[in-house]
């Protein structure tokens, strides 16, 4: 026994010199430089649509542009919660997937800072026709393209249009109004207003505090506090949460406890009156229920702050280091053209808008109503998470539905909330 | 006595070939040959090519993450050596300090719930009596399933409108209703109990195995000394099982600590870190934050936590044992 233990000391210790012999700090936090000399070759994109119906759209896209073009694509499809922990992985490695399909914004933002997105203004010169708030949401700090966007959504106040006809209701344009209407629904023993912020979907709680925000403060505030200019403890912030105090009775008592997916639910059964919430939410609706539903805009709090939307614009972006440049822009350049966008918007869910005007958007009236309200629109701004990180997106999950449970504990939630944030903004 | 306390001590070393063959032989040409020079190529390689595997995969990548721990690297940027400033960083952090008071309620409550509940079902169902596998087999189910897709199923009882709730309500308690897994005060405690049910299948079995085990001529002789049942347990049972209970104490520890798929299915260490355990906090810090230096500095404290308890107690165990 003793000789047993003796030579399994000794395995331990060579294995610790193997350890200790080895240099720290080698392959796994390596930024290797430069790009190799490879040119040609298929270029991978890596796709996070990992929705069945999603990620048949995007082989039927790439099928297409095989079609048409002496370049080669290949699809490589991402289930989403993987791709977004992995994808500083991709960009950094050495032989790194060439074109990405991510959302515009911050994150694009924090990419290009570090030189690892391609510059994209070459596409943008065939781009003419778009909306010049996508081509500055698509350019970087430095001044260049780097992304290019596909489509885009809004968020709105949904609603069924036979309920609020039966109970006399019409679309509330000012804050008092929305007020109103909250109160006649709770009358009717409906629960006026849904949240979905359960398990997993605690995120969508965060759209209250970016419209309250855009809404009370205006996008530039937003962007700032979010950029970390201002403090979480700010007084205009605690006035969005003061704000938000006023319709916190007609939340749906169990909001955080069931996902938006059941919430949405909950708005098609009557159960509850209003659900604040992105187009997406229609994908899951069964196709006879859509003609019920309408939207209005988050209603207006302070008309003297200039007019906000969330509208979260998808696209792609391509690594700085691919082999084949010339194949990705003109992979890029072919998505952008109305034809793709066209076969993009066929195949998936039919409430986003492509972002080439010259493509034809879904003919529905939710999606009339939904282009004009953001083409109305003085500002656009993405979503929490878009306009920040997600690690900042986890720090207002936190504090949110801390204070949707718990709102008289508000100045220690934004004490704690600003604390967290700055641990947030001092590692990104 | 002493045979039957090492009934899970691992099995005498097997004595190599190129000693045994011709032992007489070997040692009467050369008496002073020396034990590593006696060792085959063949029994180096069994040594040495694990290790090599176990070097590349388990070792090195352990090193870099300590590595790791002592930067500060968000994964895209050329990491910054920090020193222990993550370490320190922990002492001041409000969320650590949760998650590891969390751990430590989910280490007593799970841990000891799942070793008593494991034995207790051992015990009951030890005795071979008809159809006694099926309840055998119902109780380790659990431990074949997925605890992530079971997690889903655990979500749908305890939804506001559940099935936990409508018991309750059935059974006029409807003032104990709650949204079990949203309300900061029983998200946690809501958690141990899918965690529990399917642990308790496999202590239960680690126990089967050691009951099965001891020499069924102590109990005799246990009786015939006028030993009541209770002392039957206290006095023979449980020395008996002193073995297994290193094993046992083993594995609850290390799942306790790594506990994760249940909480990151069910809450995700929500609402607002009430539920956060250790490991849910340092995937959150490493995955979704891209912290990595400071969730390496995390994954280090659990393994330092998991290794200091379970060596305390096996150095001491083995010490008794001698």
């Amino acid at each position: 026994m003793s000789d047993f233990t003796l030579s399994r000391r000794r395995l331990f210790a060579g294995a610790g010199a193997l350890g200790a012999s080895a240099v720290l700090g080698g392959c796994a936090t390596a930024t290797p430089s430069g790009g190799s000399a490879q040119q040609g070759g298929a270029v991978t994109l890596q796709s996070d649509l990992s929705s069945p119906l999603a990620e048949k759209a995007m082989q039927a896209l790439v099928a297409a542009y095989g079609k048409q073009s002496k370049y080669t694509v290949k699809l490589n499809t991402v289930a989403a919660t993987t791709y977004q922990p992995l994808l500083p992985t991709y960009l950094t490695s050495a032989n790194p997937p060439d074109i990405y399909t991510w959302y515009a914004g911050s994150d694009a933002d924090h990419y290009a800072a570090r030189g690892l997105l391609l510059n994209v203004s070459d596409v943008w010169k065939t781009m003419g026709g778009y909306q010049p708030a996508l081509k500055t949401l698509s350019t970087d700090t430095a001044g260049k393209q780097i992304f290019v966007p596909t489509d885009y959504y809004w968020w709105g106040v949904f609603y069924r249009k036979s309920q609020f006809a039966k109970w006399g209701l019409s679309e509330p344009k000012t804050w008092s109004d929305f007020l109103h209407v909250c109160k006649a629904i709770k009358a009717k023993g409906v629960i006026p207003i849904g949240l979905g912020a359960g398990t997993g979907t605690a995120w969508v709680a965060s759209a209250w505090f970016d419209y309250f925000d855009i809404r009370l403060n205006g996008a530039d505030f937003h962007r700032a506090l979010l950029a970390g200019q201002h403090s979480f403890t700010d007084p205009r912030v605690v006035s969005v949460f003061n704000t938000w105090k006023q319709v916190l009775p007609y939340f749906d008592p169990n909001g955080t406890a069931v996902s938006w997916q059941e919430a949405s639910n909950q708005l098609l059964q009557g159960q509850v009156g209003m659900l604040l919430t992105g187009t997406f939410f229609a994908d899951a609706v069964p196709k006879g229920s859509l003609g019920d539903l309408d939207f209005f805009k988050f209603p207006v709090i302070d008309p003297s702050v200039p007019d906000a939307e969330e509208a979260p614009t998808d696209g792609l972006f391509a690594s700085s280091r691919t082999h084949n440049a010339a194949a990705v822009l003109d992979f890029m350049t072919w998505m952008a053209t109305p034809a793709a966008q066209n076969l993009w918007t066929q195949t998936s869910s039919g409430t986003v808008i492509p972002a080439n005007p010259q493509a034809a958007s879904p003919q529905t009236p939710l999606v009339e109503k939904g282009k004009a309200m953001l083409a109305a629109a003085d500002q656009l701004t993405q979503f929490f998470n878009r306009d920040s990180t997600d690690a900042l997106q986890n720090t207002a999950n936190t504090a949110l539905i801390n204070f949707i449970q718990k709102p008289a504990q508000l100045s220690s939630i934004l004490s704690t909330w600003q604390t967290q944030a700055e641990q947030v903004w001092k590692t990104t | 006595m002493e045979d039957h306390v090492t009934v899970a001590s691992p099995p005498a070393l097997p004595s190599t070939g190129a000693a045994t063959v011709h032992p007489v032989a070997a040692r009467a040409r050369r008496p002073r040959r020396t034990r590593a020079e006696r060792l085959s190529p063949l029994i180096i390689a069994f040594i040495l090519v694990p290790l090599l595997v176990e070097s590349l995969t388990v070792f090195w990548p352990a090193i870099q993450g300590f590595y790791i721990s002592l930067t500060n690297w968000n994964g895209v940027n050329p990491p910054t050596f920090a020193g222990l400033a993550n370490y320190t960083k922990m002492v001041s952090d409000p969320v650590f300090r949760k998650a590891l008071g969390d751990t430590a309620i989910w280490l007593g409550i799970f841990g000891g719930l799942s070793a008593a509940g494991g034995l207790g079902c051992a015990l009951f169902l030890q005795r071979e009596r008809r159809g006694i596998a099926v309840y055998r087999i119902a109780l380790f189910l659990p431990v074949v399933f997925s605890l992530t897709a079971t997690a889903l199923m655990w979500q749908t009882l305890y939804q506001p409108n559940g099935m936990v709730n409508g018991l309750l309500s059935a059974a006029g308690l409807g003032s104990l209703q709650h949204a079990w897994l949203a309300n900061s005060s029983t998200a946690l405690y809501a958690q141990i109990l899918p965690a529990l049910w399917r642990e308790i299948g496999y202590i239960m079995v680690l126990y089967l195995a050691g009951l099965k085990g001891i020499d069924p001529t102590l109990y005799e002789a246990a009786r015939v000394d006028g030993a009541s049942a209770w002392q039957q347990f206290r006095n023979v049972t449980l020395p008996q099982l002193r073995s297994v209970n290193a094993v046992v104490l083993s594995v609850i520890i290390i799942d306790s600590l790594r506990s994760f798929d249940v909480v990151w299915a069910l809450t995700q260490g929500g609402p607002y870190n009430s539920s956060q355990l250790l490991s849910t906090y340092m995937y959150q810090t490493a995955f979704v934050n891209t912290n990595y230096g400071y969730g390496c500095a995390l994954a280090v404290a659990i393994f330092v936590l998991a290794f200091g308890v379970i060596v305390t107690y096996l150095i001491r165990a083995f010490k008794e044992s001698d």
